[in-house]
């Protein structure tokens, strides 16, 4: 009698099991079915052109939204609906549910890649800093920030720019957070702070709306290496990462990947010549 | 997700330095409040017409924008006329008005509540009008607004998170730092709310205090 209880207790788990494995398998294409049955993903951008941009009609371009909206109207979802994040609100944003992929020039680094699923490499770009004509304090690294005690950099909250600049040793009161690329710009204008720092086509396409001469790009910073973003996908939602790669690669080959990039300035070469595995283990 | 204690510990000296800046903006907000309000006060009840009208304009004008707005016009729009106040003092600032048009309200009512008889004994009594107000009118309206103002004080307590914003770098700012850093909202977030629970609780018994020791008017 006990015996037969322990062997149907044992088959109760094994069904249990099975169970669960369907669920966490069916679970994964439920995530695509139900952006289809929707209609629309929700990504995450940062507004920060070319890299992702909102018209003032509401409209969502940049770069890195217009790869996604292809790629997900392959993968039968029509639309994306996007939401303005702050950088370093994108992966909680991302875990939490709020948005489906964050495809806002989010850098791939290490500690990155262990906290969400990337696509292979879309956007990749160097690091620059907006300085005031002839660059008065000399900059030309992080490094040279850290060692000026007077010296302070803007840098997009949670973005890469900001952990460079503190993992150069620049301290953090001399870090300021700046909340976007406008505010940025007026602060290194009004003499706040004396570089803003983004990677190298938004700084140039903030300088070029601004058509301010007093400015000047430093580009590219040294000793800061060319990063690339993917689209960001929550941890768990694989499948759908690795249908999205395989639509990505698709576009890639067919030359349609370049054809939407580069109009913004950014390599379709870069993006191809390295992969997430190179980006995510380097250092 | 799940509450890290080691996390907490980490990350407590950074959240300290901040709550470090929310108090200093507070205090230097309530006294920048404190002064303008009984100014805005005293201007409003001048025998000048235009005076007591545009500063009652302004007033109203104050309190009928959000101080999200006026903080960004000061530490963005000021620079273009050559006004560059460094964050805190912006900040200070935008606290310090906007609550003070809140506080006219108090001084006003304090002011109110002072009996006709005392003003007509003043002028009995021949005292100048600066005399009337510093020695009459002033020490008996102001001791029952005491609760009244710290009440606006921790109201204003409350806003500082607003001064983030605009770079100054208090506990809210600080907090989001570190849920930038580490993806991690719940401990900061939460440790925020903490602090601001734990000093909003210790000024309502200081506010209890003064109510039982200012409140009571004497007639």
């Amino acid at each position: 009698m006990k015996k037969l209880a322990i062997l149907a207790g044992v088959a109760g788990l094994a069904v249990i099991t099975m169970l669960l494995a369907s669920g966490a398998k069916s679970a994964d294409d439920a995530k695509l079915d139900q952006l289809k049955g929707q209609g629309f993903a929700r990504v995450a951008i940062a507004n920060e052109p070319p890299y992702t941009a909102v018209a003032a009609d509401g409209k969502v371009s940049g770069a890195a939204p217009d790869v996604a909206r292809e790629i997900f109207k392959r993968l039968g979802v029509n639309d994306i609906v996007a939401s303005i994040s702050e950088y370093g609100a994108m992966i909680p944003g991302l875990q939490a549910g709020r948005f489906d992929v964050v495809t806002a020039g989010l850098f791939m680094k290490p500690e990155r890649c262990a906290a969400v699923a990337y696509s292979e490499p879309v956007l990749c770009d160097a690091e620059a800093m907006l300085v005031k004509k002839g660059n008065p304090k000399g900059f030309k690294s992080y490094e040279d920030i850290a060692k000026d005690t007077s010296a302070t950099i803007g840098a997009p909250g949670g973005g890469t720019e900001e952990k460079l600049a503190l993992n150069a040793g620049v301290p953090r009161d001399r870090v300021i957070v700046v909340p976007d690329g406008q505010s940025g710009l007026k602060m290194v204008q009004d003499g706040r702070i004396d570089a803003y720092s983004l990677p190298v086509l938004s700084i140039n396409d903030l300088i070029k709306k601004a058509n301010d001469p007093n400015l000047e790009v430093i580009a590219p910073v040294q000793g800061a290496p060319v990063y690339c973003d993917g689209a960001a996908f929550k941890k768990g939602d694989e499948a759908l990462r690795d249908a999205y790669d395989v639509e990505l690669a698709k576009m890639k080959k067919s030359g349609e990947f370049a054809k939407i990039i580069e109009p913004y300035g950014f390599s379709a070469k870069a993006a191809m010549s390295t992969t997430r595995e190179k980006l995510c283990a380097a250092k | 997700m799940e509450w890290d204690w080691n996390f907490v510990r980490e990350i407590m000296p950074t959240l300290i330095q901040g709550v470090k800046i929310t108090i200093l903006a507070t205090v230097l907000g309530s006294i920048l409040a404190a002064i303008v309000g009984l100014a805005i006060a005293l201007a409003r009840r001048s025998p000048n017409r235009a005076l007591s009208r545009s500063v009652g304009w302004f007033a109203e004008f104050i309190r009928g924008t959000p101080l999200l707005v006026q903080l960004y016009f000061i530490f963005y729009v000021l620079p273009d006329i050559g006004i560059l106040l460094p964050p805190l003092v912006a900040g200070v600032i935008g606290l310090g008005l906007h609550y003070g048009t809140y506080t006219a309200e108090v001084y006003r009512a304090g002011i109110d509540n002072v009996p006709r008889g005392q003003w007509e004994a003043a002028k009995a009594c021949n005292l100048s009008g600066r005399h009337t107000w510093t020695h009459i009118i002033l020490p008996q309206a102001i001791p029952p607004m005491i609760p009244a103002l710290a009440n606006y004080f921790i109201a204003m307590f409350k806003e500082t998170p607003l001064l983030s914003a605009i770079t100054v770098l208090e506990l809210m700012n600080q907090a989001k730092s570190v849920a930038n850093t580490y993806y991690r909202y719940i401990e900061p977030m939460t440790l925020v709310g903490a602090f601001f629970l734990v000093i909003s609780l210790c000024s309502v018994v200081l506010l209890r205090w003064l109510e039982h020791r200012y409140g009571r008017i004497e007639r």
